[in-house]
């Protein structure tokens, strides 16, 4: 029994790491329409500057996490101006950005790699919480805890913008038109940055959390992600936060408890498969219930 | 005179959100009939045409095409029975020459199978060869065949509302749906289209159009029917509609004012 | 002059496989759907073609066309299933379905040889590759005239707009994936001719994105922009390869990133080609 739950935790904190990218990469396809490729390479690289930040800087734990998730919304705000935005001026659409997130993707992806010297870096093991935690007879680690409480404030903090503020009115405007940012009262610019920084911070938060607990730091941190939590953001529906961590959180289980219960060579297998039926039996996700069509 | 409807709505609703864009509509266009639809904006004109080609469901009421209820078809096969349109805000296709437009409207009129398109069989040139050649005809009738290898879009706004004429009338319709046809054009224009409209119902096309030129109805159409509010205000003949009061109320808001207008013309 | 042709023959050879890739991805873009399936026919066509080659010892005149049905097929199920969802979703599950892609191919081994990977004893001379690409090039230049072709440019310019024309969204769209089965399909087992070594790993998310971009490079309103930018996206990371030996792939994402920004429409695009005549020759 105690294994179960351990098994549950270890998938609840995986599945959070997916539940941060998912609803980032959510968020900016339904609030700017872009499909973004590069959104995984945020991850890397805010992993790469958050440990930069604890050897080099000697920066405590919580100052690199702050590091590293700047760094991601950073990154994402000027991959946004560099990438989309000569784009949007001139409405070239969706096809026009998923190329240049892809041309993204690929200067981003390379760059980590020979900042990483083609290798998996690690966190020093004193420079994060590393302890475990006891609580009537089941173990985790202290990173777990962090994880899973990060993963549920910042989808509250992303709901509660999203669907209660003001600003958040005018994320769901721009979704739909430009003008209509506008006639709600708020600059479309500011929305789009906004919305870029905070997809790129959600990002970048996975990829600090996860460069620990998994002591990957490289390249391929953010393309694991990648296709995970892609996974989550069909399974849970883009346009909606809760439902894309969720998704998130679940997939984590699944992928947890398939590896421990059935087999971990099927592992992915039964998370795609999940994602095939969802695909076909629930094609707007979790809580996707209206249509959401681009006039 | 007048013979079976060829177009019947009966008690057509449709409302969005809190809004009644259309109300109880209930309208007879008989065939071979150059019928108008006018009405101040917003009385819900462009939503008709949208509810008859299928763009928009009616929340309740018939709509039907020689008696044969078509409310529940899809938009493309609603098109196939025989309705073709143009639009308010004219909708090319973009990166179309004026000739393409109209061969894309012909897609009905297709001759050849697909895979004798594949396998460039003799019979798929012959057909499409005929499509280019019907396709420059239907130019040549609305006045545009010279432009027929310009892009649509460099063209001007009258020149472009003919060719979406021609796209129309590529389909082969029975009925033909135009709403506001001459928009944006000046009295010479607009002349010329009421009298092609003429020669399409001679030729046994039966017209519905939504115009706002108050001439363009009184010498063109044989009956109107007026909208306000969504609802049917009058039906008859355009001489009979433009003296209702309640028309002249609904439609220029004054009397006075319509009266002005009946003196400028 | 042997040289040269020695270091590039494999360049072209590739140049020419992606191109089929350029066009099967091209063949739904035309019909307004963004769509990574391409991958997925590929892989079917691929794995399974070297298998006919394998145990029935096939030769690979018999091999390419039973590959190219497989992958239309495949592609009429996928269009049935996909063509209910609406544009965004479609293009989220076309890249899912490349990734389920990968875990099957990883673990039906009795198709693909699993982790091992599957030899494929066959080979293709150049002119031939060549010779294919030109006749399916015929086939998009005749259907891009054809009815078929101007119906799916009005699907993908404004499909309601088509759809009161009588034109069928569905319909168009499912013969469109039809054709982009089967290109992907033989697309698939002419990679594996060249290759003559398939893995998981060879029809995965790295083609899809490429294909997209190099069709999107080339010009997705013109079939051949998907050859031009099949050839530009093969042949730029061997030539900047020679310039920047470290940094080829981030020059080559710059690269993509500056022709998309200034060309948003790709290298050729037949609608600026007519308004650039339309300046000059002034008709009135």
């Amino acid at each position: 029994m105690s294994l179960f739950v351990e098994q549950l935790i270890n998938g609840c904190a995986l599945g959070s790491l997916y539940a941060l990218f998912a609803i980032g990469f959510g968020l900016v396809f339904a609030t700017l329409g872009i499909l973004n490729a590069a959104h995984g390479t945020y991850a890397s690289w805010a992993a790469i500057a958050a440990l930069a930040a604890v050897q080099r800087l000697g920066l405590p734990f919580p100052l690199a996490v702050l590091v590293g998730v700047a760094a991601g919304g950073a990154l994402g705000v000027a991959v946004d101006q560099i990438a989309f935005q000569p784009l949007r001026r001139r409405g070239a659409g969706m096809l026009g950005a998923l190329i240049t997130s892809i041309a993204a993707w690929i200067v981003l992806d390379n760059l980590a790699g020979v900042a990483t010297g083609q290798d998996s870096l690690s966190f020093p093991t004193d420079s994060y919480p590393g302890g475990m935690l006891h609580v009537g007879g089941i173990a985790f680690s202290t990173m777990q805890l962090i994880t899973i409480i990060a993963m549920l404030a910042a989808t509250l903090g992303m709901h509660l913008l999203v669907r209660h503020s003001r600003f958040g009115a005018a994320m769901r405007a721009v979704g739909w038109k430009e003008q209509a940012a506008a006639i709600v009262g708020v600059d479309p610019r500011r929305v789009v940055l906004a919305t870029a920084f905070l997809a790129g911070a959600a990002s970048g938060l996975a990829g600090v959390l996860g460069g620990i607990s998994t002591a990957n730091v490289s390249y391929s941190l953010g393309e694991g992600l990648m296709l995970k939590g892609f996974a989550a953001v069909v399974v849970g529906g883009y346009d909606d936060v809760r439902g894309a961590a969720l998704a998130g959180v679940a997939l984590g289980i699944l992928e947890v408890m398939s590896a421990q219960y059935v087999s971990t060579s099927l592992r992915d297998g039964i998370t795609y498969a999940l994602l095939l039926g969802f695909l076909l039996l629930r094609p707007r996700g979790l809580f996707g219930g209206t249509s959401f069509v681009r006039a | 005179m007048m013979s079976a409807p060829m177009l019947r709505l009966e008690g057509v609703q449709k409302s969005f959100g809190g809004l009644t864009a259309v109300a109880a509509l209930s309208l007879e266009v008989p065939a071979g009939c150059v019928a108008g639809l006018m009405g101040p904006n917003g009385a819900g004109k462009t939503t008709v045409i949208n509810l008859i080609t299928g763009l928009l469901r009616a929340d309740s009421g018939v709509i039907a095409l020689d008696g044969a209820p078509i409310q529940h078809l899809p938009v493309h096969a609603i098109a196939a029975r025989g309705i073709a349109r143009t639009y308010q805000n004219v909708r090319l296709f973009a990166g179309m020459t004026a000739l393409e437009q109209v061969m894309a409207g012909s897609y009905l009129r297709r001759r050849t199978s697909l895979m004798a398109s594949f396998l460039a069989l003799p019979s798929a040139r012959a057909a499409l060869r005929m499509t280019r050649r019907r396709a420059l005809d239907l130019l040549a009738r609305v006045g545009m065949a010279a432009r027929a290898d310009e892009l649509a879009e460099t063209l001007s706004y009258g020149e472009q509302r003919r060719i979406e004429i021609a796209r129309a009338l590529g389909a082969g319709p029975r009925l033909l749906l135009l709403d506001e046809p001459t928009a944006g054009m000046n009295a010479q224009e607009s002349e010329a289209i009421g009298r092609l409209v003429h020669t399409l119902r001679d030729d046994g096309l039966t017209v519905l159009m939504v115009e706002h030129n108050v001439r363009l109805v009184s010498d063109f159409c044989d009956q109107v029917t007026v909208m306000s509010f969504g609802r049917a205000l009058v039906h008859g003949t355009p001489t009979a509609c433009m003296a209702d009061p309640e028309v002249q109320e609904a439609y220029f808001g004054r009397k006075e004012d319509a009266q002005r207008i009946r003196a400028l013309r | 002059m042997a040289d040269f042709w020695a270091a590039y023959q494999s360049t072209l050879g590739f140049a020419m496989v992606n191109a089929f890739f350029a066009l099967s991805t091209y063949a739904v873009l035309s019909a307004g759907m963004l769509s990574f399936a391409t991958v997925t026919f590929a892989a079917l066509g691929g794995f399974l073609g070297a298998q006919l080659a394998v145990h029935l010892a096939l030769p690979p005149v018999l091999v390419m066309p039973v590959s190219a049905l497989s992958g239309a097929l495949l592609a009429y199920v996928v269009a049935l299933l996909f063509l209910r969802l609406d544009s965004h979703w479609m293009a989220l599950a076309s890249l899912a379905l490349v990734l389920i892609t990968r875990v099957v191919a990883l673990n039906a081994t009795a198709l693909t040889g699993g982790v091992n990977g599957l030899s494929v004893p066959l080979s293709l001379p150049l002119w031939v590759l060549a010779a294919i690409l030109a006749v399916i090039c015929v086939v998009f230049w005749r259907l891009s005239a054809s009815w078929y072709g101007i119906a799916a440019r009005a699907v993908r310019e404004d499909a309601a707009v088509a759809a009161t024309l009588g034109i069928p969204q569905r319909r168009i769209q499912t013969i469109a994936f039809i054709i982009s089965g089967a290109v992907g399909g033989l697309g698939g087992i002419l990679l594996a001719l060249m290759l003559q070594f398939l893995s998981p790993e060879t029809y995965f998310i790295d083609i899809a994105f490429t294909m997209i971009a190099a069709v999107v490079l080339g010009g997705s309103y013109h079939w051949a922009g998907a050859i031009v930018g099949a050839v530009v996206f093969t042949a730029l990371p061997v030539l900047l390869q020679a310039v920047v030996p470290d940094f080829e792939k981030v020059a080559n994402g710059i690269c993509l990133l500056l022709i998309m920004i200034f060309l948003p429409r790709g290298l050729i695009d037949p609608r600026a080609l007519r308004l650039r005549r339309a300046r000059k020759a002034p008709s009135r």
